[in-house]
């Protein structure tokens, strides 16, 4: 065939860099509405469930027998299952129907009674609803605080940096498994630096995440993997019943946990039993709402490129964000990985959550170059946040990043490097040097960093579970320096998780200490001239107004 | 708010009357009113009401305490009175699951931290015979005093038994 020019121009745009499949029910390649989803039903006898979804008890599988006995409130389960899901829908999104109200049903929903009405909405009206359902008032956003070299200095900078453009929330990971604990130390001390009260997380292992929440390197966890099929979840070495435990040991220790899920990962695992990506999640969500989290992560998360793939999977990832809050869950909603090679298409895959507003709008955003980003890449990163924050502005949204001055953020990154230093000296861990603490300041990456003796690092890192390190231990060595200030604010954290307020609903700590929630911070949407607005939010309002890009028109020499 | 100031008078004579560090109290409210959304934070609302494990009030974790060793890692720790308030605050607040997780949770502060690590591990697929499991069960009724969490394991038997979770089902 003689090509056609223009064609081939387009064929050279990003876009076709990613991958595209038609739908194929029958390997759960769908996002909505699979040939092979259950109708909706519920039968009750005598308070216990004998029927949902199309099968009867004794067909249910772990999950279906678990959802049946804790996630379904069934005082009004066999009124809502009859009522039609268009109506459901519509309520959902309209804001002359109160989130309290709405809540009474959704959480009265099956699983195949959500996504069926989940589907009836479009996009637009997905945004409507979110805005409506996220569970606490004020948006916010998490990032990533990450680096190939596992680089402690250059962790705790810019965790420090990311904590000062208004995340309440940062989460790691070791690139090398053993690292785990140093990294958590880094970025918990590099935090407290930038912004006393934000709380991070290591993602590892859940044993292995567990024990060093215990000794107070982490201060809550997310990556807890629920699944949609017995298989997958089986494949995932967890059961509900595990799983459930494992939410309680969290809460026993103090620790704020949410559980993961997302569209997409039984495909990868290949079990889907022939059933929707959006059905399968709404099984995810529930488990979460049965065992008693307060959140979940969700929104194709790490699998995102495969809801991607398919048609109306981007619908179908706000959607399963939309259901997660709807049953009043806390929701950090994806946008975290790698996710387009278009510039366009990475911004279309956000804006929902963007516009809407959630609990988390990323839950993981990069806060260091893409390629030290060791979660493989998240859909925005440090280099986009100029573009984030124009955006912030030009829609009058709050994103939940905001712009930061270069003389701020060198003096800030360099007291967070000092002070990791200067805890590295006081747990007599490997040196850190003044020209590595210059570098972290300075350095945009890994790359910019000398290089450490990572054989010493990663034997010091066992060594902290060894010689059994704890936050007090940390809390004593800063108290030492002259960090005073960021010994008491790591003694602050560790005291919160004596108090259990931030165990709640959305829980976060804002400027001193003050834990906002979905109970005292609710979301009180009810259309127009209700519910969270930038404008009135005169602190972030400010910083966007004066990014250090816009002029001052008074000021202009003509 | 008078409610709220009796209730607060009442559950402050329960604390100080009684002992409050172990893990076999009741919660503090039980008897009388519960602690609702008005009552959150409960930092901020009611400080006299948190306890570390050893006794203390939570203000008593300061910096000199931490240096002259009043306070160690052994206060540093939630207490199963606490999670219950926390949960009469979700559960008011709309929340019954989160109540029942913190009500698993309190019954697991007494648990040493490498015996929970144990009993995850414990209810992971294909680790536990049927009989492990019940076992654990009795473990956790008789010697942690956690009935809840043994009811957890019992009923996990019963489903990984009928869903071939257990050890060898692999």
């Amino acid at each position: 065939m003689k090509r056609q020019k223009r064609f081939e121009k387009l064929e050279q745009r990003p876009v076709h860099l990613d991958g595209f499949v038609k739908n194929w029910d029958a390997e759960g390649l769908v996002a909505e509405n699979g040939v092979n989803d259950p109708t909706p039903s519920i039968k009750i006898e005598n308070g216990v469930v004998t029927e949902m979804d199309g099968k009867t008890a004794d067909e249910f599988d772990l999950i279906d027998q678990y959802i049946a006995k804790y996630g379904v409130n069934l005082e009004k389960a066999e009124q809502v299952i009859n009522t039609d899901s268009l109506k459901i829908a519509n309520m959902m999104c309209d804001p002359n129907v109160s989130r309290s109200e709405i809540i009474e049903l959704t959480t009265a929903m099956t699983p195949a009674k959500a996504a069926e009405v989940i589907s009836k909405l479009n996009f637009a009206e997905e945004i409507m609803a979110a805005q409506k359902m996220r569970p606490r008032r004020t948006p916010m956003t998490q990032v990533h605080i990450t680096n190939t070299l596992d680089n402690p200095v250059l962790l705790a900078a810019d965790a420090a940096e990311a904590a000062q453009r208004g995340v309440p929330e940062q989460e790691t990971t070791p690139a090398i498994a053993r690292f785990a604990p140093m990294n958590a130390i880094a970025v918990m001390v590099g935090a407290q630096t930038g912004r006393p009260g934000v709380i991070s997380q290591c993602s590892v292992e859940e044993a292995l995440e567990l024990s060093m929440g215990m000794r107070g390197f982490t201060a809550y966890a997310e990556t807890i993997s629920v699944y949609g099929t017995d298989r997958v979840f089986t494949d995932g070495d967890d059961t509900p019943w595990s799983k459930g435990f494992l939410a309680s040991c969290y809460a026993s220790r103090g620790l704020k946990m949410r559980f993961t899920s997302g569209a997409g990962s039984e495909v990868m695992m290949g079990y889907t039993e022939g059933k929707s990506m959006l059905y399968l999640e709404a099984r995810c969500i529930y488990i979460t709402k049965a065992s008693g989290v307060q959140g979940l992560q969700n929104g194709g998360v790490s699998c995102i490129g495969m809801p991607g793939a398919v048609v109306g999977g981007i619908k179908e990832v706000l959607g399963e964000n939309l259901l997660c809050m709807a049953l009043d869950l806390e929701c950090a909603s994806g946008n975290d990985q790698a996710f387009s090679h278009s510039d366009i298409r990475r911004t279309g895959r956000m804006i929902g959550q963007f516009i809407a507003g959630t609990d988390y709008i990323s839950s993981g955003y990069a806060a260091e170059e893409n390629i030290d980003n060791t979660f493989a890449g998240s859909n925005m990163d440090v280099l986009d946040y100029d573009d984030y924050i124009t955006l912030e502005r030009d829609m009058a949204v709050n994103g939940g990043i905001m712009p930061l001055e270069e003389e701020q953020s060198i003096k800030i990154r360099n007291k967070a490097a000092k002070v990791v230093q200067a805890v590295f000296e006081g747990l007599d861990l490997p040196k850190i040097t003044d020209e590595e603490v210059e570098a972290a300041t300075y350095g945009s990456g890994s790359v910019d960093m000398p290089k450490r003796d990572l054989v010493q690092d990663m034997k010091a890192a066992q060594g902290l579970f060894d010689r059994d390190i704890t936050v007090i231990d940390i809390v004593k060595a800063l108290n030492n320096t002259e960090y005073k200030d960021v010994a008491e604010s790591v003694l602050k954290l560790a005291q919160q998780k004596v108090t259990g307020d931030y165990l709640q609903t959305s829980a976060v700590f804002e400027a001193g200490w003050k834990c906002v929630s979905a109970i005292n911070d609710a979301n009180d949407y009810e259309g127009p001239g209700t519910g969270y607005r930038v404008w009135e939010d005169e602190d972030k309002w400010n910083r966007l107004e004066n990014v250090p890009w816009a002029l001052d028109p008074q000021k202009l020499e003509f | 708010m008078s409610e709220v100031d009796d209730l607060v008078a009442k559950i402050v004579g329960q604390l100080q009357s009684g002992n409050t560090s172990s893990a076999t109290t009741a919660a503090p409210a039980a008897s009388g009113k519960e602690l609702g959304g008005a009552d959150y934070p409960l930092y901020q609302k009611h400080p006299d009401l948190i306890k570390t494990p050893t006794g203390k009030n939570v203000d008593e974790i300061t910096m000199s305490n931490v240096v002259n060793g009043n306070i160690t890692p052994k206060d540093m720790r939630i207490t199963p009175d606490t999670l219950r308030l926390q949960g009469q605050i979700a559960a008011n607040a709309g929340r019954p699951a989160i109540q029942r997780n913190f009500e698993r949770a309190a019954e697991l502060t007494g648990i040493p931290d490498d015996r929970v690590l144990e009993l995850y591990e414990e209810l992971r697929p294909f680790r536990s015979t049927k009989q492990g499991l019940l076992d654990t069960a009795a473990e956790l009724k008789n010697k942690y005093n956690a009935p809840i969490c043994a009811g957890w394991f019992e009923e996990a038997a019963t489903n990984y038994e009928k869903n071939k979770k257990l050890k060898g089902d692999n």
